[in-house]
């Protein structure tokens, strides 16, 4: 292949790897046992959130029935304090908390990625100063932080979406650069730089097709974060007070008393939907992430030591 | 052969393997070293040497299953595994591993892990220990200010050299060399080599020494064992294996490596080694072999004397020299 | 690089981050549309009120010179006076300090006992019941919000425990007598235990992760082989070259960690109505105080600064390679 006939970078290699590295992230998910029923798991909330409509009856916080009246046939998770379905409610928190959950990671991603990518792909005095930049904001704690833009200028779904992704970038900032800088020395990179590709392009072409594994498995375990810190910031009566999410469920269980009023139902389904999808994602997330960064090696310790066949060999089964 | 110091009978070894299979690593190894000998084994990597000597130190995983006799002074080591091997790792038996760089814990001095067996097994402790190091270090030819180092601050070649002086720590009889030169520079690798073979010739350890490389074994060793497939294919005086070579395995293993008076090019082994996890038919090396014949794709050969010392795995085993 | 040039970097990074902190607090409490004082909701908030507050904050003056007023009031100790009750911030927080840090201090104490004690275990029983039931236990409390855990330990386990769930103190105790030292002491633990207890739980699991695959990390370097070899038991083996070495990524994690932990605080001690830093958020919230709002966050931000520089410092003491 001539260089200045074609003038583009050898295109083998590239996309050969990408479909390779695609593969090697969803095998695992499918292989994996709790990685399927994590998937399972994250389906069936996806499929609330979005059919959630279908389901509920008109307005889900409207009084239907007595205050935190226990469960029974017709309320199966019995009422709140305002005398609304629990069930209503929770199908309709799905749709707000995995809103922010998704919106806010996804804005995260982009953020963080951006960032990674310029820092790893430009190297440099540009490095230097976006990654002080993420160190510091690396270590000042995002939840205070949070709370504390929250306090000045929340109160909107999309606010809170905003204030959230504008947090938790800096961890993919990192993870994102050290991928970039190690596709960046990778052979068939360099190749592409020497016979005249520009920056764009071997972005576009080269960076991006192998960080993308490793982003998007970064940004499912971002979702966790996302509806978790949601639950923080509602808690805390900073959330959109028109909005049903399972974090102000929890807010409003604790502010209507159930504890006082021994009403459990009104206070383990909403946290138990935030732990499930949290667990889901970060279980998802973690097992792409292994399968892109394989680390561990086998140990060399063992619980039980190997066998002795005496007296003569035969193959045990 | 009996009354050597380690004589080592039909050693197997099986790895239990995720998908439910089970690899044959070892199949039926048989060697047996003296005091002040040293013995070389070769192979490419996976032809179960390394698997080989970690079973005589006990050292297998949890996956793994044995049989066959580890006799050191004629007593059965591996009769109850770890409990009758337990006694006898480091104090009889040493070894020096293949990464140089990281047979050391990083965080702890150099000094402190030589001593560490010492005061385990109850060889010496405290001043006398870390007397002792000094002269070890001193054997080694490290300086024994060196002792309050810690391993990064060591040279590949000093490590190695430290690794050797910590698997001396308690007078061993036996060492065991893993690659021991695999990961430093030629230079370094000849004073390694060297400060081997006087200690052999020293203190009269039987030295094992693991390699994929045939020439330093010939620059080495005083015997030699060729492993493929899990098994020994060739044995015997390393001189009688370089100038009388009897496998074809043992003939391209010398033709692959580079000598001085190179002509044009080195010629390397095509193919790969089968894999052990099913049992084979015939001579596993038939496949990758210039002499193979149909004989060889049924009929297993056994290690068979072709010379004083001297045995072979082959049924060509004369034509090895004449078919080239 | 030298071990003083690592310390005084790490020193310098540090006060970087307080001053990006500052910055950032500076920033955002300014870009406020309208400003601090008309967002103030209390009685008795005049029009003349708030120009007269206006004035002593000096919101009348260009944004530079503020951020010059504020920097030397901070560099003085001097953070403004609550919106709400006049008293200086700087009293303000000293109560809430004293009760948040032991509490937190307990917290992170349960949560790293659990978190290295499961992590552990899962490592060194890898792929055994106990492993998985660290990693999902680990996991599942890791999943739940604190302020619910909270909230289902208020509900179900504190009266089983016959433990207090909201406040710091016996209002009673000293009413009738002068409580002792110990007295007074068990009142305040029992009052923290809850709380504390929230928190460690719902962050162990993270440890529980990290001290997992940094110790299968560990527990496969050639080291652990080394020492296994030397004739260490497993056991020893764990605690004298596994440990050490895992725990080094630990002590960053644990100290990034920090800020959730001081996160999930704030919550809890909403919950357990403790009156600590994280309830005196919640309360400024609520009333719009902002400078007593923008004291505790810096206040928070700090200790996080200041508990990564020393989590750096031990890690340089911990890990002889740093320097290189």
């Amino acid at each position: 292949m001539s260089p200045v006939q074609t003038g583009a970078p050898p295109a083998e290699e590239a996309p050969a790897t990408r479909s390779l590295r695609w593969r090697s992230v969803a095998a695992p998910i499918l292989q994996n046992k709790s990685a399927l029923v994590a998937l399972a798991m994250l389906a069936f909330f996806v499929f609330l959130a979005v059919f959630g409509d279908l389901l509920i009856a008109g307005d889900p916080k409207a009084k239907v029935g007595d205050v935190f009246e226990p469960p029974s046939r017709e309320f199966w998770l019995g009422t709140d304090g305002g005398g609304a379905s629990m069930v209503d409610l929770l199908i309709a928190g799905a749709r707000v908390s995995l809103l922010i959950g998704f919106c806010a990671a996804a804005i995260s991603a982009v953020i963080g990625g951006t960032v990674g990518i310029v820092s790893g792909f430009f190297g440099g005095k540009t490095d230097t100063a976006l990654m002080r930049l993420t160190d510091y904001f690396l270590v000042i704690p995002d939840v205070p932080l949070m709370i504390v833009i929250a306090a000045l200028f929340g109160r909107s779904t999309w606010n809170i979406i905003v204030i959230i992704g504008i947090i938790y970038w800096t961890f993919t900032a990192r993870l994102i650069r050290a991928q970039t800088k190690s596709v960046r020395e990778r052979v068939y990179v360099q190749r592409a730089r020497a016979l005249g590709a520009g920056n764009t392009r071997l972005i576009v072409r080269h960076v991006l097709p192998q960080v993308t594994p490793l982003l998007v498995a970064n940004t499912v375990l971002l979702i966790a974060y996302a509806i978790f810190a949601e639950t923080f910031i509602t808690f805390l009566g900073l959330g959109d007070p028109s909005a049903i999410s399972w974090g102000r469920l929890i807010e409003n269980a604790f502010t209507d008393d159930a504890i006082i009023n021994e009403a459990w139902w009104a206070v383990i389904p909403p946290g138990l939907c935030v732990m499930f999808v949290v667990l889901a994602c970060t279980i998802i997330g973690q097992t792409m992430e292994d399968a892109l960064n394989p680390r561990l090696r086998t140990g060399h310790l063992s619980v039980r030591r190997f066998r002795v066949l005496r007296p003569k060999p035969e193959v045990e089964s | 052969m009996s009354g050597a110091l380690l004589e080592v009978e039909d050693l197997h070894v099986w790895f239990d393997l995720p998908n439910g299979k089970q690899l044959h690593a070892v199949q039926g190894v048989s060697f047996s070293i003296d005091a002040g000998t040293r013995l070389g084994m070769v192979g490419e990597s996976g032809c179960g040497k390394t698997t080989t000597i970690l079973a005589l130190m006990g050292l297998l995983p949890q996956i793994a299953t044995l049989s066959g006799r580890v006799l050191l002074d004629g007593t059965n080591i591996l009769e109850q595994g770890e409990e009758t091997i337990a006694p006898h790792r480091w104090k009889d038996i040493a070894m020096v591993f293949q990464g140089a760089m990281n047979a050391f814990d990083p965080v702890r001095r150099i000094g402190d892990q030589i001593a560490e067996p010492m005061e385990l097994h109850g060889y010496a402790s405290g001043r006398e220990a870390q007397h002792r190091v000094r002269e070890l270090l001193e054997t080694v030819g490290i300086s024994p200010t060196r002792a309050g180092s810690y391993p990064h601050e060591l040279s590949g070649g000093m490590r190695q050299r430290a690794a050797i002086a910590m698997s001396l720590a308690c007078s061993p009889r036996v060492l065991l060399a893993d690659e021991p030169t695999t990961a430093l520079d030629v230079m370094v690798q000849a004073q390694v080599l060297e400060l081997l073979t006087y200690l052999s010739d020293e203190l009269g350890l039987a030295l094992v020494f693991v390699t994929h490389d045939l020439p330093i074994v010939a620059q080495t060793c005083t015997r030699a064992a060729v492993m493929y497939a899990g098994r020994i294919v060739e044995q015997g005086p390393t001189e009688a294996l370089y100038h009388e070579t009897r496998h074809p395995y043992t003939r391209m293993l010398w033709a692959a490596t580079p000598d001085l008076e190179a002509r044009d090019d080195v010629l390397s082994i095509p193919g790969v080694p089968p894999r052990l996890d099913a049992e084979l038919r015939g001579c596993p090396f038939a496949p990758r072999c210039y002499l193979a014949a149909s004989r060889c794709a049924d009929d297993r050969p056994e290690l068979h004397s072709v010379g004083a010392e001297h045995e072979s795995a082959c049924h060509f085993a004369s034509s090895v020299e004449v078919v080239a | 690089m030298r071990g003083s040039d690592y310390v005084v970097k790490r020193v310098l990074f540090a006060i970087g981050t307080v001053f990006v902190a500052i910055t950032l607090n500076f920033v955002l409490f300014r870009s406020l549309s309208g400003d601090a004082v008309s967002a103030l909701r209390c009685r008795g908030c005049s029009q003349d009120f708030k120009e007269y507050q206006r004035r002593t904050l000096g919101l009348d003056k260009s944004k530079w010179q503020q951020y010059k007023i504020y920097l030397t009031g901070l560099a003085h100790g001097d953070m403004g006076r609550s919106l709400r009750t006049e008293e200086p911030v700087r009293s303000v927080l000293w109560e809430p300090i004293k009760n948040t840090v032991p509490m937190v201090a307990l917290g992170t104490f349960f949560s790293i006992v659990f978190g290295v004690a499961t992590g552990v275990v899962a490592a060194w029983r890898r792929g055994t019941a106990a492993d998985k039931a660290a990693l999902w236990g680990g996991l599942g409390f890791y999943s739940m919000p604190p302020q619910w855990l909270g909230l289902v330990i208020v509900l179900f386990v504190a009266g089983w425990l016959g433990l207090p769930t909201s406040g710091v103190k016996d209002p009673t105790l000293g009413i009738l007598s002068d409580p002792g030292f110990i007295e007074v002491f068990v009142d305040r633990l029992e009052h923290m235990i809850l709380p504390a207890l929230t928190l460690g739980l719902v962050i162990f699991g993270e440890y529980t992760l990290i001290v997992r695959s940094a110790m299968l990390e560990t527990l496969g370097e050639d080291y652990i082989l080394t020492s296994r070899a030397k004739g260490l038991s497993n056991w020893s083996t764990v605690w004298k070259h596994g440990f050490r070495n895992a725990m080094l990524p630990v002590i960053t994690l644990v100290a990034l960690s920090l800020g959730f932990i001081i996160g999930g605080a704030i919550t809890v001690e909403y919950v357990f109505s403790y009156p600590g830093i994280g309830l005196l958020i919640v309360e400024a919230i609520d009333q719009r105080d902002y400078p007593v709002l923008q004291a505790a966050f810096l206040l928070l931000t700090f200790s996080v600064i200041l508990f990564n520089l020393l989590a750096d410092l031990l890690y340089f003491k911990m890990d002889p390679r740093v320097t290189e």
